[in-house]
């Protein structure tokens, strides 16, 4: 309360989301699209433990995030006072930093501390844990301050050797290909990538986060590569004899089988961050380094160089025979009824999608050469994400389409930040993709557990469009009938424009078939060259 | 048996978040020792461990914002035989004594 009391009149602009992981997600929306950094505040107790969940999202995804948790008292802290909760060891191993503040003196040190922390090197989140006397004292405000790191022994630094190193692993390579993650798209050195891929001229794909670095029409790009990256991705990356890195650090869902991953390749891996390192396997070269010096220097240098012709490989791995294949299946609908939103989206559009399959179709159908324009949680996968971080898209961007794509599961784990929505006139653009099932958990029975569909049947959802109405939001809903037509229909096509232009927020729900898939899959324990490309046959 | 020497500004938390790093992988930390070194301060880590973990554990040391300096070095059979809790701290509840 005291803060709250404050913040009237502070200049500071605050929106109430009806919910702690509401607003620290809508927090992490707009640190994703903006690369500044996001804050959330949340009271002691269970407001701060409410936040936890959004905390370990921008850890895995290295997003910059200050959170700021009111605290007991400093004289009750260690009591079990009512709603003291020890957020500090709560969150130690999801943050990058944290303090507990001890006296109002150290407040504007311990402010400019965490920011610094939250966006430098690979960014992520921290903690501000403030007892309620520090926030009711008062102190006179000499304005802020700037904080200094204390000096660390020299980092390993990328000197220009590696340069060299890489174009001679280059003129012994047949099968180069390179990867790119956020990291690429985190430093801010998209430009020197993309001159950089231009050169090299080899095949390229992106992880999740890494979508909108390299522009889809690029004739060398593949697309998304991983558990449901295309066909040519997986293949290419499978068959390479050098990998080159950018800004990944290749998490199980891209490496799929660790032991069997890019099994004839050497690896050079381009990182800022040296814990992401040989996390799965051993790498040959390691440029350790901000990107937005490293890729500009190496980009320099191979103007220089001659590098070897590839295009044999790249017509391989490019080529029409891996080519993806039309939808098709219980799925083919929905793929439609995605290409037909995402091809009517004014450009400079911004996608958040929640997790599961619908994020799965989003990625691999939306293709947009906007860095930031296509936001997910990728590392912790949070249902609950989409919505509440499109509000804080929508808040950094409002002059921007932001269309928030969400599962019926995932949408009714934040469907209270409607309000929100409606409170604030967002014209959030809402699409739930109601297969009503927990789709991706029943995609994995169905393949791997005999269609044991335990616990994942959502048949009794409420009605969205009643729900939306109730949030005084317009919505409609689409069956799938509609885009068994192709091309659609200009009825379909008309309520398609009509809700993507509308002036305030509008929910669209999109009826998917229950047992619609998501393809290529690359099982457990499998290779990425070991795809599941077609609908096992029904039963 | 791996000895790790990790140099850290005192700060809140600091400490804790390197053993986090161990304890998030499920090891045993059959000796541990901190204390002040020089202006800074230094714990030594006693740990079974194989050169993936030497070297993930290692890096992620590093990227704690506070720690200045890791040293992974051959451990002492001191260093191991050591009690953990330190000798002296009686595991006796006091119910039992009484």
């Amino acid at each position: 309360m005291p803060l709250y009391d404050a913040l009237e009149g502070s200049g500071l602009r605050h929106v109430l989301t009806r919910h702690e992981q509401g607003a620290v997600f809508a927090a992490e929306g707009y640190a994703r699209v903006t690369g500044k950094v996001g804050v959330a505040i949340a009271t002691s107790g269970p407001g701060a433990t409410n936040l936890v969940t959004g905390i370990a999202d921008a850890k895995m995804d290295s997003v910059p995030l200050v959170c700021i948790t009111g605290q007991v008292r400093s004289a009750l802290i260690g009591t079990d006072a009512f709603q003291e909760t020890d957020v500090f060891g709560v969150t130690l191993s999801l943050t990058k930093w944290s303090r507990i503040v001890r006296t109002i003196d150290e407040i504007p040190e311990v402010i400019a501390e965490g920011f610094h922390w939250a966006r430098s090197g690979r960014p992520g989140p921290v903690i501000i844990d403030i007892p309620t006397d520090m926030l009711k004292a008062k102190k006179e405000f000499s304005g802020p301050v700037k904080f200094t790191p204390h000096a660390r022994p020299a980092e390993a630094k990328a000197d220009g050797g590696f340069t060299d190193t890489i174009v001679a692993m280059l003129q012994h390579a047949s099968k180069p290909v390179a990867l790119v993650g956020a990291g690429a798209k985190l430093s801010g050195a998209i430009p020197d990538l993309r001159r950089l891929l231009d050169k090299l001229n080899i095949p390229a794909f992106a992880t999740v986060h890494g979508l909108g670095a390299v522009p889809p029409e690029s004739p060398y790009y593949l697309g998304m590569v991983g558990m449901h990256g295309t066909r040519a991705a997986n293949m290419a990356l499978h068959e390479t004899d050098l990998l080159l890195v950018f800004g990944a650090r290749m998490d199980d869902r891209v490496t799929g089988e660790p032991t069997r991953f890019a099994p004839h390749a050497k690896i050079v891996h381009f990182e800022i961050d040296p814990a992401q390192l040989d996390r799965v396997r051993p790498g040959d070269l390691s440029v350790i380094g901000d990107l937005a010096d490293t890729i500009p220097a190496f980009e320099a240098e191979l103007r220089k160089q001659a590098i070897p012709d590839f295009s044999p490989w790249r017509g391989i791995a490019c080529g029409p025979e891996r080519a993806e294949l039309d939808p098709r299946g219980f799925a083919q609908p929905t793929i439609r009824f995605l290409d037909e939103l995402f091809s009517r989206l004014p450009q400079d559009s911004v996608v958040i999608t929640d997790v599961g399959q619908h994020q799965m179709w989003a990625a691999q159908r939306y293709r947009s050469s906007s860095p930031r324009g296509f936001i997910t949680s990728g590392g912790l996968g949070s249902m609950g994400f989409a919505l509440p971080a499109a509000v804080g898209v929508q808040l950094a961007k409002p002059d921007t389409c932001v269309l928030c794509v969400s599962g019926d599961g995932g949408f009714q784990m934040n469907i209270q930040e409607l309000a929100t929505v409606h409170r604030l006139g967002l014209p959030v653009k809402m699409v739930i993709i109601d297969n009503k099932y927990l789709g991706m958990v029943r995609q994995w029975q169905q393949l791997f557990y005999e269609r044991n569909y335990a616990e994942t049947d959502l048949s009794d959802n409420p009605d969205f469009v009643e729900i939306a109405k109730a949030y005084k939001i317009p919505a409609r809903r689409l069956h799938e009938e509609a885009m068994r037509e192709f091309p659609v229909s200009n009825y379909t096509g008309d309520l398609i424009d009509g809700f993507l232009h509308s002036q305030g927020p509008e929910l669209l729900v999109f009826d998917c078939h229950p047992e619609a898939n998501v393809y290529p899959m690359v099982p457990a324990g499998a290779a990425l060259s070991e795809m599941l490309l077609e609908e096992e046959p029904t039963q | 048996m791996q000895a790790f020497q990790i140099r850290y500004r005192n700060t809140q938390g600091t400490l804790m978040r390197i053993l986090n790093a161990v304890s998030r992988r499920g090891l045993d930390m059959p000796s541990v020792h901190a204390g002040p070194a020089g202006l800074e301060h230094e714990v030594t880590l006693v740990l079974t461990v194989n050169p993936k973990q030497t070297g993930q554990l290692c890096r992620e040391w590093y990227s704690i914002p506070d720690v200045t300096n890791v040293r992974a070095v051959a451990a002492q059979p001191s260093e191991w035989t050591t009690a953990h809790p330190p000798a002296g701290v009686s595991m006796e509840r006091p119910a039992a004594r009484a």
